[in-house]
């Protein structure tokens, strides 16, 4: 996804408050349901909240849950998170399947995630364990002790190889192959 | 019929001159009357007084009481709950609490968390420092003293305070919250805490969420030493040893690029080097290399967020520097 046509807020993925360092707090604080006790589109929200809802509030002692019945309207979850972020979903003529596992991923993710793009799918405070490179950083010991200048570490092995020694080469390979076919 | 042909005379022409526009130019479509809308919403909306703030808790779904059992529940605490409701309670909310009812001409008593939030500041302060001395046991007392000015400060403790969820369930006269009504409502769950569940859980809550703030932050950046060379020869004076600063490496001599590496030596054995791009910031650099070997918290040091308890002040033991 690029970030020339889209207006996404983009971030880092990390954990609030090191959650989880001393010890872990859930992130959704309360979710609405809002609903209509008439019409269809209510319907699967309406199965959820009869079947489910107690035990999902039984289970999530976190998480505050209201119920807001309203007249003829579609029915909305609206989940809000301990880092300030609220979602709105609307879930007209979803079924009670379907709102269940909406609904627990409202209840696992940190926040608003679906609204920020994410510049790495990693993130670290010290992108180096070792420092910045210095000139020291790889150098060779045998440096340490060695006489300067010296042909050893002075010479240009940067050159590529010249054609002469392309032609040895091909002679001593050469020699060898007629060396297995001789025998 | 010589209409006919014309058009059909220039049929491929038209076609032709249609292939040479480029087709897959992605453009964004706003459309052209979204940017003058918006700016005239923007200009009632100032019109009318600027953007309205609504407080969570002026919305209809709203329950304080359900709000508090879930917030204690959340953070794995048993807390009373007069107190939390007391901690949550802002001096600011119960002066104009109280106004409101002077005008009725009713009176009725209301608790502000004052006194939780010292009681609570108190046993921070001291629990973070003798933290801090335990897992830190070779760093100097200035250098733990700057690492709790940095967990204690306002700013830290608000953002903790945030992300507990607390800025909904605070009673306050103003919304949204500022820093200090946030950081002190913190302090006045600490109190709350102590209160009802004791020390020992109340020491927990502190470390789990107010030292575990020090995650991926290193400890040497909340002390600024100025001089380090000069501290590491006294500390290393005292121990009867003298230190020797060597040259073991220069790159980019006279250039702008250039990069010096002093050792430092006790004894013939190098116990440090740095690097910079001169002598004396090298030297520097390697002195604070050393130090930080000294102190025991180098940049590969472990932290230590699971201490059990409350552990014992050593604080007349350990060294200061400037005393030294």
């Amino acid at each position: 996804m690029s970030n020339k046509n889209l207006f996404l807020k983009s971030g880092f993925i990390r954990a609030p408050i090191q959650n989880g360092v001393g010890r872990f707090v859930p992130q959704l604080q309360r979710i609405v349901l809002k609903f209509c006790k008439t019409y269809g589109a209510s319907q699967g929200l309406r199965e959820f909240i009869e079947q489910d809802l107690v035990d999902f509030a039984k289970e999530n002692p976190s998480v505050v849950v209201y119920l807001k019945p309203r007249r003829h309207r579609g029915p909305v979850i609206v989940a809000e998170y301990l880092n300030g972020d609220r979602v709105w979903m609307s879930v007209h003529n979803k079924t009670h399947s379907e709102i269940t596992k909406w609904i627990e991923v409202l209840r696992t993710q940190q926040g608003d995630i679906s609204s920020l793009r994410l510049r790495k799918y990693q993130y670290t405070d010290y992108p180096s364990v070792q420092g910045p490179w210095t000139p020291f950083t790889f150098k060779d010991p045998e440096l340490n002790t060695a006489q300067l200048p010296d042909p050893h570490f002075g010479a240009n092995d940067r050159l590529p190889i010249t054609a002469t020694e392309k032609l040895r080469l091909l002679f001593e390979k050469q020699k060898l192959s007629d060396v297995k076919t001789a025998e | 019929m010589n209409k006919i042909c014309v058009i059909r005379r220039f049929i491929p022409l038209t076609t032709k001159a249609m292939k040479c526009y480029p087709t897959t130019v992605q453009t964004q479509k706003i459309h052209r009357w979204v940017a003058p809308t918006l700016m005239e919403l923007k200009v009632r909306e100032k019109k009318l007084g600027g953007k309205k703030y609504s407080p969570r808790n002026t919305y209809l779904e709203w329950n304080l009481e359900a709000e508090l059992y879930a917030f204690g529940k959340r953070l794995n605490e048993d807390f009373d709950s007069d107190l939390l409701l007391q901690a949550f309670t802002d001096r600011s909310y119960v002066i104009k609490e109280e106004q409101k009812q002077k005008d009725l001409g009713i009176d009725i008593k209301m608790k502000d968390n004052r006194e939780l939030a010292s009681n609570g500041e108190e046993f921070i302060k001291n629990y973070v420092q003798v933290y801090l001395e335990t897992i830190l046991p070779r760093f100097p007392l200035e250098g733990v003293s700057g690492v709790r000015e940095h967990l204690i400060s306002e700013e830290s403790l608000a953002h903790v305070s945030l992300h507990l969820g607390t800025k909904d369930i605070i009673l306050a006269a103003e919304y949204p919250v500022d820093r200090f009504i946030l950081a002190n409502a913190f302090k006045a769950i600490v109190g709350a805490l102590l209160q009802s569940s004791g020390d020992e859980r109340a020491a927990h809550f502190v470390r789990d969420f107010v030292i575990a703030q020090l995650q991926g932050k290193d400890v040497n950046e909340f002390w600024t030493i100025d001089d380090p060379y000069e501290m590491l020869t006294n500390i290393l004076k005292k121990e009867g040893a003298t230190l020797e600063p060597r040259l073991i490496g220069e790159a980019g001599k006279n250039t702008i690029l250039a990069c010096y590496r002093v050792g430092l030596y006790v004894e013939k054995k190098m116990i440090s080097s740095g690097y910079g791009e001169s002598i004396k910031i090298a030297k520097e650099m390697g002195a604070r290399e050393a130090l930080k070997k000294i102190f025991g918290t180098e940049d590969h040091m472990k932290p230590n967020f699971q201490l059990e308890g409350i552990p014992k002040p050593n604080t007349n033991i350990r060294y200061q520097i400037a005393a030294s």
